[in-house]
C-alpha cells in the first residue's frame, strides 16, 4: 500500500462493527440492536446502554434518511479524497435517531432535513453505505 | 453530584511556566517539558528535587518518569494522567489536588509538551489502508471523508445555526466576535504567536473557507512549545516565595450518551450542539459555591471558534442560541465576559489547554497582559467533545 492516492477503507473483521459491513457486502443497510430491548445501538458494541444486555443481533433498517448537517471541505488533508467535496451526517428514518457520515463530491445545493437516500459503493473489496439526496420524481423520470 | 467533602481552596496553584511558542521549537517535547516545569517551579520558589508527583496528558509524548528524572527529582512518588486530549488540562490540575488531598504526593507538576506544528500535527490524516476497529471507530468516519476535527467542528455549527434559526452570516458573526477578541488579545501579549498580527472582521471574514462554514481564522495555531504549573497545599504555599493561587473548584463531566471512540462519535449523540461542559458546570459552580454571574475572566477551550461558542452557553454565559450575538468588545477586557485574555488557542498558541490553565492563574495574580481589573474569580475550561473539565481560581484572602 505505497500509493497515497488509494481510498482509505474500513476495517471490516472488527467484532464490535464487522457485521454492519458485512450487511453492506449483501448490499443491505442493517443497525445494530440489543436483543432484550430492542432498542438500537449505533454505534455498534453488544453492550446496551439502555438495560444492560448484551448480544449481537444485527437489524436490517429503511434506505432512508433526512440530512442532519454538513460541511463542504475545501482544505485538502487525504490525497484519495479531492477537494471540494461534502461530508453529510445523515439520520436513518425507522431508528432510534442512528446518524451515518457520507461523502458527496462536489458541494451539492443541500437543506437540513431534505430527504437523503442509501447507496452502495463499491471500492476494492469493501462495499460502503454512501448516502445522496434523494432523486425526486422528474430526475429519476 | 456534589461531592460534600471537596474542600474549596485546599489546594493552590503556586508556579507558571511556559516555554516559548514557535512553530519549530527544534527542541524534543521532553526539552519543551522540562523548560516549562523548571520555569514553573522557579517562579514557585521550590527546588525541582523535590518535585514528588507529575501530571501529564494522555496523548504527551513524555513519560512522567522520563521528566523527573530530567528534573533531578529524587523519588517520583506519585504519578498519573488525564485526558483525552484537550479535555485534559483542568482535570489534570484536579488530578494533582486529589493525589496531593490523599497524601500520595505533596509538590505536583502538571504539563503538556507537544511539537505541535514539527512533530505529529493534528487534522493530517495519515492513515493508508484499513482503519478503524478496536473501539476507535474510525472505521464509520475516516473512509467516508469526515477525517479531521475542523471538519467535525464544521457540521457542528451548522447544525447549530440550523437548530436556533440563525443564518449562516449570523452564526459567523458570534464565531468572528471570539476570534477578533482572542486576536486583540494576542495583539497586546509579547509571547503570542500573532502578537504582531492585527486583525478586522473585514480580514477574518475574506479567510479562506478550510471546511464551510469554518474559515482559516475559525481555526486555532499549531504550536510548538509547553506549559506547567505546580501544585502544593494552599496553607504550605503560604510558606513559599511565589504567589499562589487557590484552586476554589475543579469537575469533570461527560454527561449522558456520549458515544464511545473519541471525537467523531460525538456526531451520534443526542444533541450535538450542547456539550459535556453542560454537565460538568453545575458540579463546579456548585462546588465553589458561586455561579456564572460571579466569574470575573474566562479562558475557554477555543480548538475552534463554535468550540467556544457553545461553551459559552454550556457554562451559562449566555442563553442558549444567543452566543453568536456576542460583540468582540463583550469578550474583551471591559466588556461583560473578558474571554481568552493571553489570545487562546486561535491566537496565543495550542498548548492544548494548559496554556488556558497558566493564563486563568495570570489572571488571579494581576499579572496578565490583558489584566481584568481586580479580577476575583477565574474560570478555565478544557473541552469537549469526549468529556469535558473546568476549574475556578480564586483569590487568596
Ligand atoms: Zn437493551
Amino acid at each position: 500500500m505505497t500509493d497515497p492516492t488509494a481510498p482509505l477503507l474500513p476495517v471490516t473483521d472488527d467484532v464490535d462493527t464487522g457485521g454492519f459491513f458485512l450487511a453492506a457486502a449483501r448490499g443491505e443497510l442493517a443497525i445494530r440492536i440489543c436483543s432484550e430491548c430492542r432498542a438500537d445501538l449505533h454505534l455498534p458494541r453488544e453492550c446496551c446502554p439502555h438495560c444492560g444486555a448484551f448480544s449481537r443481533e444485527w437489524r436490517p433498517v429503511s434506505g432512508t434518511g433526512t440530512l442532519y448537517s454538513w460541511t463542504v471541505v475545501h482544505h485538502q488533508v487525504h490525497p484519495a479524497f479531492p477537494v471540494p467535496y461534502t461530508v453529510v451526517l445523515v439520520e436513518v428514518d425507522d431508528t432510534d435517531g442512528v446518524r451515518l457520515v457520507s461523502r458527496i463530491a462536489g458541494c451539492p445545493d443541500l437543506e437540513v432535513g431534505q430527504p437523503m437516500e442509501v447507496w452502495f459503493e463499491q471500492v476494492g473489496d469493501v462495499t460502503l453505505p454512501q448516502w445522496r439526496p434523494t432523486a425526486t420524481q422528474e430526475e429519476s423520470a | 453530584m456534589a461531592d460534600a467533602s471537596w474542600v474549596p481552596g485546599a489546594c493552590s496553584i503556586v508556579g507558571i511556566g511556559t516555554t516559548d511558542f514557535s512553530k519549530a521549537s527544534g527542541r524534543s517535547p521532553l526539552t519543551l517539558a522540562a523548560q516549562a516545569s523548571l520555569a514553573a517551579l522557579a517562579d514557585a520558589g521550590i527546588d525541582r528535587r523535590d518535585v514528588d508527583g507529575i501530571v501529564r496528558c494522555d496523548m504527551d509524548l513524555v513519560a512522567p518518569p522520563a521528566l523527573a528524572d530530567s528534573l533531578g527529582v529524587r523519588d517520583l512518588t506519585y504519578w498519573g494522567e488525564a485526558g483525552p486530549g484537550g479535555s485534559g488540562p483542568a482535570a489534570m490540575v484536579g488530578q494533582a489536588v486529589a493525589a496531593i488531598r490523599a497524601g500520595l504526593a505533596s509538590t505536583v507538576v502538571v504539563f503538556r509538551s507537544l511539537n505541535g506544528r514539527s512533530g505529529n500535527r493534528y487534522g493530517l490524516v495519515g492513515e493508508r489502508g484499513a482503519v478503524g476497529g478496536d473501539g476507535s471507530y474510525d472505521e464509520f468516519f475516516l473512509p467516508f471523508g469526515m477525517q479531521t476535527p475542523g471538519q467535525f467542528f464544521a457540521v457542528v455549527a451548522r447544525r447549530y445555526a440550523h437548530e436556533h434559526g440563525l443564518s449562516i452570516d449570523e452564526l459567523s458573526h458570534g464565531l468572528g466576535s471570539i476570534a477578533l477578541a482572542a486576536r486583540a488579545h494576542a495583539n497586546s501579549n509579547p509571547d503570542a504567536q500573532f502578537f504582531d498580527r492585527a486583525m478586522t472582521r473585514d480580514d477574518y471574514l475574506a479567510s479562506r473557507m478550510l471546511s464551510d462554514p469554518l474559515r482559516l481564522f475559525d481555526f486555532c495555531l499549531e504550536t510548538d512549545g509547553a506549559a506547567a504549573v505546580v501544585v502544593t497545599t494552599t496553607e504550605r504555599a503560604r510558606d513559599l516565595a511565589g504567589s499562589a493561587v487557590p484552586i476554589l473548584s475543579v469537575a469533570q463531566g461527560t454527561g449522558h450518551g456520549v458515544q464511545p471512540g473519541q471525537m467523531f462519535p460525538a456526531l451520534l449523540r443526542p444533541s450535538t450542539t450542547s456539550w459535556p461542559s453542560a454537565a460538568a458546570a453545575p458540579t463546579l459552580f456548585g462546588r465553589a459555591g458561586v455561579s456564572a454571574s460571579d466569574i470575573d475572566v474566562a479562558q475557554i477551550y477555543d480548538c475552534f471558534t463554535i468550540t467556544a461558542l457553545i461553551q459559552l452557553e454550556d457554562y451559562g454565559f449566555a442563553p442558549r442560541g444567543t452566543a453568536a450575538g456576542l460583540t468582540d468588545a463583550d469578550l474583551s477586557v471591559g466588556g461583560v465576559l473578558p474571554l481568552n485574555t493571553s489570545g487562546g488557542h486561535l491566537s496565543e498558541g495550542y498548548i492544548h489547554g494548559m496554556n488556558h490553565v497558566v493564563e486563568g492563574v495570570r489572571q488571579i495574580r494581576g499579572t496578565s497582559t490583558n489584566q481584568v481589573a481586580g479580577a476575583e474569580l477565574s474560570l478555565v475550561t478544557s473541552a469537549p467533545p469526549p468529556g469535558a473539565s473546568a476549574l475556578i481560581l480564586g483569590a487568596d484572602r
